[in-house]
């Protein structure tokens, strides 16, 4: 048969199938989406073929691309399975957390580099000022110098959200940035740095607002800066995939290593969702301290249930 | 991956379940920054509505409005492309009105996991920032250089930035497709020369897509330069031919290619 006569056949075929191809499977009815699939198997077929018909190469182009969007169309994206996302995050995240290298290094450097810098600020007069951005220690003691009381609950909400967004962006960053591992370090330590120094220098004696700073920070500390901590460890796994391979190659070991991180960045951002929502309505109020200390002390229970017992290794 | 014998080119193989073979064309930094700048500004329209909305329930319920606009910041800054594309089948706003979309590395559609992954660490791929001080601005790092993601898409094959590598995505082009016809052979001398070509004429496959290459191609030469390229294949058919050495060679290749694709008669070698 000649080419032409070919053409001529099998067009209004492929102009169907591209017609089809631009509206959506779900809106379809079943005659429809069933005609859909057969012009696509035979627009498959044609290109199958293009080279034993000896169409024009213009003509196979238009094959590919044809047969391109059609199986678009038919072969689309999966949705959120959201029902997987329990069995996960009680049961797959905790085992990985407890037994990620990445996240005790990344944890054990965020705490020596947290602790060292509040013993400095609490220790040296000055170091704190030097480290500390001087709006930023000015707005801590603007912030605590009256005794925390009741406020608006309208504001509350709004800080609550100010928090989601401010923290998990750090956690996202912090995440985000380890792939390439030194940036992700990086983050760690000036967030350990300055976190630690803004608690030393709180700490210190001569600084009055101590007390209503701590007060502020104990409730939701727990459950925060656990979430950036196991925010960066996943990253820092992320990062680790390129360079400790485990025979497969780089490109198809940071593959498997992204599947296993993103749980646990999703676990982290759980966390930083429920200390906002202490850090914006329960850290402001006047409850008493012992209220607030009891939340801390039950989010670290908590934070230890399900890393450690979650966590261990059981059978399957 | 490419195969040995895969052309020098920004396309990849695609196998189908039904079994075919197919080629995508990848999508180059410079298809895929126009659609992320489109996807920008329509955050950025987005995130006027919502402060519009808060203004107007502000007067409702007070401060709590903020909360609104905040959490409309966090979740469009970092999820609006992952949901786009995983609700989407692998498009954005900006990635549909460039014709382009995300698949999975070996063609299939992407999944939600993909997509959120990939967009999430953009913040890698637009860095490392500059301070908007040089634009006059204040010291912070706000100026995305994408110079990371560049240097990761000129690093391999398919166009993959550092999202994409890790993920197992590439970045195709889907344009609608336009069915180019057959070419025209309009000089009637053209046909009457296929008269004279032997009756039992078949030309191998590679000589055939030589042939309609050139057909297809030969209304944007001129006639010198269509000579100069017709030559090197009719020189040799018109010895064989025993054509006249004054036949036009422009001419030879089109009457061969109206017998073979177009006339009644004749047939192709399979």
């Amino acid at each position: 048969m000649k080419v032409a006569t070919l053409l001529e056949r099998r067009q209004a075929s492929w102009l169907e199938l591209d017609r089809l191809s631009s509206q959506a499977v779900r809106r379809m009815d079943a005659p429809q989406a069933a005609r859909l699939a057969e012009l696509y198997r035979s627009a498959c077929a044609d290109l199958a073929l293009a080279d034993a018909y000896q169409l024009p190469p213009g003509t196979v182009q238009y094959l590919h691309q044809l047969v391109g969007r059609a199986h678009n169309q038919l072969y689309r994206s999966r949705r959120f399975d959201v029902a997987a996302w329990g069995r996960t995050l009680l049961h797959d995240v905790p085992a990985r957390i407890r037994h990620d290298r990445c996240i005790q290094v990344v944890f054990v450097l965020f705490w020596t580099t947290f602790l060292g810098a509040a013993a400095l600020a609490h220790r040296r007069a000055g170091w704190a000022e030097e480290i500390l951005p001087p709006a930023m220690l000015q707005s801590l003691e603007e912030n605590f110098k009256e005794p925390l009381r009741d406020r608006d609950p309208a504001v509350n909400y709004a800080m609550a959200a100010f928090y989601i967004r401010h923290n998990t962006g750090i956690g996202l960053r912090c995440f985000a940035w380890g792939l390439l591992i030194i940036p992700g370090v990086r983050e760690v330590v000036f967030n350990a740095l300055v976190l630690g120094a803004a608690f030393g220098y709180m700490a210190r004696p001569d600084v009055p607002e101590s007390a209503n700073f701590f007060n502020f920070v104990t409730a939701h500390g727990p459950f925060e800066l656990t979430a950036i901590v196991l925010a960066a460890g996943a990253g820092l796994r992320l990062g680790m995939g390129w360079v400790r391979t485990g025979g497969l190659t780089r490109a198809a070991s940071l593959q498997r290593t992204a599947a296993d991180t993103m749980p646990m960045m999703g676990a982290a951002m759980l966390m930083f969702l429920l200390a906002a929502l202490i850090e914006g309505f329960l850290s402001p109020t006047a409850l008493p301290y012992a209220l607030k200390a009891g939340v801390a002390i039950l989010s670290t229970a908590m934070l230890l249930f399900y890393i450690l017992i979650l966590g261990s290794p059981r059978r399957a | 991956m490419p195969a040995a014998g895969l052309p020098i080119d920004t396309t990849i193989e695609i196998v189908t379940p039904e079994n075919i073979t197919f080629h995508y064309q990848l999508a180059g930094p410079f298809r895929r920054l126009p659609a992320y700048v489109i996807d920008v500004c329509l955050q950025a329209l987005l995130l006027v509505g919502v402060a519009l909305l808060a203004a107007a329930l502000a007067i409702g319920i007070g401060a709590a409005s903020w909360a609104i606009w905040l959490l409309a910041q966090f979740l469009l800054s970092w999820f609006y492309g992952g949901l786009c594309e995983a609700y989407w089948n692998g498009q954005t706003p900006g990635k549909r009105l460039m014709g382009i979309r995300v698949l999975a590395a070996n063609g299939r559609p992407v999944n939600a996991y993909q997509a959120v992954l990939r967009n999430i660490l953009r913040v890698v791929d637009t860095g490392p920032l500059i301070s908007a001080e040089v634009l006059g601005g204040p010291p912070v790092p706000l100026i995305p250089t994408f110079a990371i993601g560049l240097v990761a898409m000129a690093c391999n094959r398919r166009f993959q930035r550092l999202g994409d590598l890790v993920t197992h995505t590439i970045v195709v082009v889907e344009d609608r497709p336009w069915l180019p016809g057959m070419a025209p052979i309009e000089d009637p001398r053209a046909v009457e020369l296929a008269e004279y070509l032997p009756p039992d004429l078949r030309v191998s496959r590679s000589m055939a897509r030589a042939l309609s290459h050139y057909a297809e191609r030969r209304r944007f030469l001129s006639p010198a330069r269509r000579r100069e390229i017709a030559r090197h294949l009719a020189q040799p058919l018109l010895t064989r031919f025993d054509l006249p050495d004054n036949t036009s060679y422009d001419l030879l290749l089109c009457a061969m290619y109206h017998r073979l694709f177009i006339a009644d008669h004749g047939d192709v070698a399979p």
